[in-house]
């Protein structure tokens, strides 16, 4: 049973971990190279290899597969073709006068791959920035880590790791819980995709973090801007991509640990990762995976953050069935995590909010532990993933992907209760449940001319409730959603045209508790529906082989969520109310967002590379929280209000990234966004707006040498810059407990190198960050009323890729 | 292969996925939050030592955080005078009402009450101590001096700090769970 009540004990966590032990200790006397099956089979692998420069063909190009030694020569139109059986190859193509590329092929079918090889004068390496130009062909600005720059993250929660792409920041409270934020947009408005399902938990308060281990992920891409078309009405600001890799096509078995260890705050992570294909039933691949994650108190420059431990487990399991014509993939995922929370960021009394913000340090500090004591939260999540598609002959290929996932939040107060019995229940005083079902049906149309595209129908049943006897701080709802969508390309020499048109349906029933004048409790019942329509188009156009310019336009349509309509109650001292609870307010409307995006990206040039977005969302109807007077009086106190109001806003902003190769093995990198956000009804900036900021850094790879052990050595010196964020509404010392902190400038060194021992290749590196320790708070940081952010903090990481011998 | 055994395997995971959704808990009605500890109600008692009709001062908030505003009574004293105070807090969302006070004096190691009096001639002193000889304040003794200016009203904060492990007298460890202020006048 997947659905269970809240308030469920923190054992389940601890009942797995042996096994991530038994996960760690996989003997390495299994090592065996890797055998390939014979020749035989017949999938195709074929293309064309071309001049980068020219776009002419090269004749007589020699195209390698390295795992058989298959060999073969390009012809004179500059196609090749090979044979080969499904699994995962490398293949190199080398001429004359051009520099050799060799890149990773993956075969269940036929596979069509061209290669363009760059003349040999300068050899070209990957960029430095860890955003990267993306060549997914889409016309919104799009950034993904992997590789090397996912690792350079590993260890670091979903949504630290994701501030590694320009333009995309976090609100964060401490050191454990960061809240992606794209162009200025977060929550409701930013969509996560965990493994191909929306991601659906409890997304109305700012100190929850999306319930995703990143290790699960071998890519994370950012869609900057509104994608609402294909991935739903609410990503008007943007689409979170956690993409696991493909599973296992080619018989044996592999595996991979990543190992992290942190000096600040004593954290300590392990993922490993086993996966395999059948020999004997090439088309069964298999993946399990664990994560153990604990941390102590982190420290601030001068003491320790007490009680800003956190622990966390995950494990997901996959099993995939693929022939040529169909397949099918079940995937299940738990995240289970336990986050403490700092006293003083726990204050339930204005005065006590009060007191704590006016001190330098927080009251209570303490020493290391790993200890977590109230008030934490304990937070769990399911995923059930099952996914098929069927090739539909000439028509093109169907994909149904269904996932059912069950959140769980619980939050502790500070004190456990004061009446016996209810301490010894020791019960969360909130305690949230979400279950969602989600559908999609996706067809894909065969190339017809030069347009490509999909249609696709998606549908959500979600229900949201606390459980009995806890505080109520958003009602019991039912979402219903069916949405319909359609999305056509057109291909043309060097232009892109991409049109999508998308409608959704939602019913959102709700059902509130709460207490007439004399105290007697009532429920509200409330039905709503809403039809919001998406559009978009876009263009690409390749003005050279270096340069790509995009542009993007959109409308969308958000409806409200019940968080912004009915949050009713106190929450860290501030009383938040809903927009339909304000007397007189009515009905909250959905918002209307118009984005428009374009991208400049100049790439695979030898020395400069980069890329470029410039953007405006206007957003009418734009809903968002201010604090209101008169404000709450209640027991403890007088209470700012905050609630949830609608303007018209406008968001514009900019972000770049460049690389630029000074010399063979050095290359500069810098980054900077920027983003303005105004509210154009009150002529006034908005609220917790991200401030400017740049990051610069200098690279250096040490020449390989053939004879040593070490290979892939580098050092990267880096400096990152945030401003003070000066653009606040008008009067803000009445209007936030604290003026914006001033800006600073972090120093970090990061050196890495891959050690080959024996057969095996660890890539070990480590990274210093705050080098200087320096006391500093961030604006979008929710300690920072409270406490300075982290101190120095050095990392260390390993991750060693295993090949298992092949099941007989 | 062995297809005839991973079909029906298959197939019986995918039905699952969409039987899991319809469950019946999903009309239910949230219910009343019993396990949520609050405090609606403060009354502060004050009866004259020399003999007289108590004098009452509340502070009510029958429907929680928000919604209608609390009901703040005013206080009004004799001048010259010495009362003996007690305090009462009770949660009447709960049926019956919950009586914090008992609770506050089961644990009275863990409370400390604050009485701040400003723009009024009234001072407030504890008179009851726990288990290590520090104050509490659910009883109290109230001295009024002079009476007021016609025409002013001064305040009575209570405050309540909720200090488990921590309590040594001061205010500054813990957290409030209460503060009121109530229009405070001598006459």
């Amino acid at each position: 049973m997947l659905f269970r009540a809240p308030g469920h004990s923190w054992s389940r966590l601890t009942r797995w971990l042996p096994g991530v032990a038994l996960l760690c200790a996989l003997p390495l006397g299994q090592l065996a190279a890797q055998s390939v099956a014979p020749g035989g089979c017949a999938l195709l692998l074929s293309g064309r290899v071309q001049d980068h420069e020219s776009r002419g063909a090269l004749a007589g190009a020699t195209v390698v597969v390295l795992e058989t030694q298959q060999a073969t020569q390009t012809e004179p139109d500059g196609h090749y073709h090979l044979d080969l059986c499904p699994g995962t190859y490398h293949v190199q193509v080398s001429f004359v006068g051009f520099t050799s590329e060799t890149v990773e092929v993956r075969l269940a079918g036929a596979v069509l791959r061209d290669f363009q090889l760059h003349p040999d004068a300068i050899a070209l390496k990957g960029a430095l920035v860890e955003g990267q130009h993306v060549n997914a062909p889409t016309p919104q600005a799009t950034a993904s880590l992997s590789g090397q720059a996912l690792r350079q993250t590993r260890g670091q929660a979903l949504g630290e790791a994701l501030q590694k792409i320009s333009g995309v920041t976090a609100i964060q409270t401490g050191p454990s819980i960061f809240k992606p934020m794209i162009h200025g947009l977060h929550s409701n408005r930013v969509t996560i995709l965990n493994n191909g399902v929306r991601q659906e938990g409890q997304q109305w308060g700012q100190e929850h973090g999306p319930e995703i281990d990143p290790f699960i992920a071998s890519e994370l891409t950012v869609v900057k801007g509104a994608a609402s078309v294909r991935y739903g009405s609410d990503a008007i600001g943007g689409v979170v991509l956690v993409q696991p890799k493909a599973l296992h096509d080619s018989a044996g078995t592999g595996a991979e640990l990543n190992l992290v260890g942190m000096s600040n705050n004593g954290l300590g992570a392990a993922s490993g990762t086993v996966e395999g294909n059948l020999r004997r039933l090439p088309a069964l691949s298999w993946r399990v995976q664990g994560t153990a994650k604990r941390a102590g108190t982190m420290r601030a420059p001068g003491y320790y953050l007490r009680n800003s431990g956190f622990e966390e487990a995950d494990f997901s399991a996959a099993v995939g069935w693929r022939k040529p014509g169909y397949g099918l993939e079940v995937f299940y995922s738990q995240f289970n995590t336990k986050l403490g929370i700092l006293p003083a960021a726990h204050a339930e009394s204005p005065t006590d909010l009060y007191a704590a913000i006016a001190r330098r340090r927080p009251l209570e500090t303490s020493g290391f532990s790993y200890a977590i004591n109230r008030a934490y939260q304990h937070i769990s999540h399911d995923l059930l993933k099952a996914t098929g598609f069927v090739r539909t002959g000439t028509a093109g290929k169907l994909t149904a992907t269904l996932g059912q996932q069950t959140d769980y939040r619980d939050e502790y107060d500070l004190y456990s209760a004061r009446n016996a019995d209810r301490a010894a229940r020791n019960r969360p005083a909130l305690s949230y449940s979400n279950r969602t079902t989600t559908g999609e049906l996706l067809w894909e149309h065969r190339p017809l001319g030069g347009f490509t595209g999909s249609i696709g129908v998606a549908g959500t049943y979600q229900f949201n409730r606390y459980a009995d006897g806890t505080r109520g701080f958003i009602p019991f709802y039912n979402n219903t959603i069916a949405g319909a969508f359609a999305i056509e390309r057109w291909t043309r020499n060097r232009w892109q045209l991409e049109a999508g048109l998308r409608a959704d349906y939602r019913i959102l029933e709700t059902r509130r508790g709460t207490r007439d004048t004399l105290g007697v409790y009532y429920v509200e019942r409330r039905e709503f529906t809403y039809v919001t329509p998406a559009a978009s188009l876009g263009a690409i156009f390749d003005a050279t082989p270096h340069l790509s310019l995009s542009l993007t336009t959109s409308l969308t349509q958000r409806a409200p969520a019940a968080n912004e309509r009915f949050s009713d109650g106190v929450h860290n001292a501030q009383y938040e109310l809903g927009y339909d609870l304000v007397p007189g307010n009515g009905a909250l409307g959905p918002e209307t967002a118009y984005h428009t995006g374009l991208t400049a990206s100049w790439h695979d040039n030898p020395r400069l590379n980069g890329e470029l977005t410039l953007y405006q969302t206007t957003i009418d109807g734009y809903i968002y929280q201010r604090p209101i007077l008169p404000p709450v009086i209640n027991i403890r106190g007088t209470l700012v209000s905050w609630q949830y109001l609608r303007t018209n806003a406008v968001l514009r902003g900019l972000d770049l990234a460049a690389t630029y190769r000074l010399a063979s093995q050095w290359e500069v990198g810098g980054k900077a966004s920027v983003v303005r956000g105004r509210d154009t009804q009150e002529d006034e900036w908005l609220f917790f707006m991200p401030a400017d900021r740049a990051e610069l850094s200098v690279r250096y790879a040490v020449p390989e040498q053939p004879t040593t052990r070490l290979t892939s050595r580098y050092v990267q010196l880096g400096s990152y810059a945030v401003a003070r964020q000066t653009r606040v509404p008008a009067d803000y010392a009445a209007k936030d407990y604290a003026l914006p902190p001033a800006g600073y400038v972090l120093l970090g060194l990061e050196a890495g190198a891959t050690v080959h021992w024996g057969r095996l290749p660890l890539n070990v590196s480590l990274a210093g960050s705050n080098l200087l320790n320096q006391r500093y708070r961030d604006y979008l940081n929710r300690y920072r009323y409270f406490a300075d952010e982290m101190g120095r903090n050095v990392t260390l990481r390993v991750q060693v890729p295993f090949e298992l011998s092949p099941r007989r | 292969m062995n297809k005839s055994v991973f079909r029906p395997f298959l197939l019986a995971l995918l039905a699952s996925t969409t039987l899991l959704s319809a469950c019946k808990d999903d009309n239910e009605d949230p219910t009343p939050d019993e396990d949520n500890e609050q405090i609606t109600t403060v009354t502060y008692t004050l009866t004259p030592t020399g003999g007289g009709t108590p004098v009452l001062v509340q502070y009510r908030d029958l429907d929680g955080d928000g919604g209608t505003a609390p009901t703040i009574g005013t206080l009004t004293l004799a001048a010259n005078t010495t009362y003996t105070g007690t305090l009462a807090l009770q949660d009447e969302t709960k049926t019956p009402a919950e009586n914090t006070t008992a609770e506050i004096q089961e644990k009275a190691d863990e409370h400390l009450f604050f009485f701040e009096t400003s723009g009024t001639n009234l001072t407030i002193t504890p008179t009851d101590k726990d288990k290590n000889n520090l104050a509490v304040g659910l009883t109290t003794q109230a001295v009024t001096g002079a009476a007021n200016a016609t025409g002013t009203t001064g305040t009575l904060k209570i405050t309540l700090r909720h200090q488990p492990g921590s309590k040594n007298g001061t205010f500054a460890p813990g957290s409030t769970d209460v503060e009121v202020n109530f229009p405070t006048v001598v006459r």
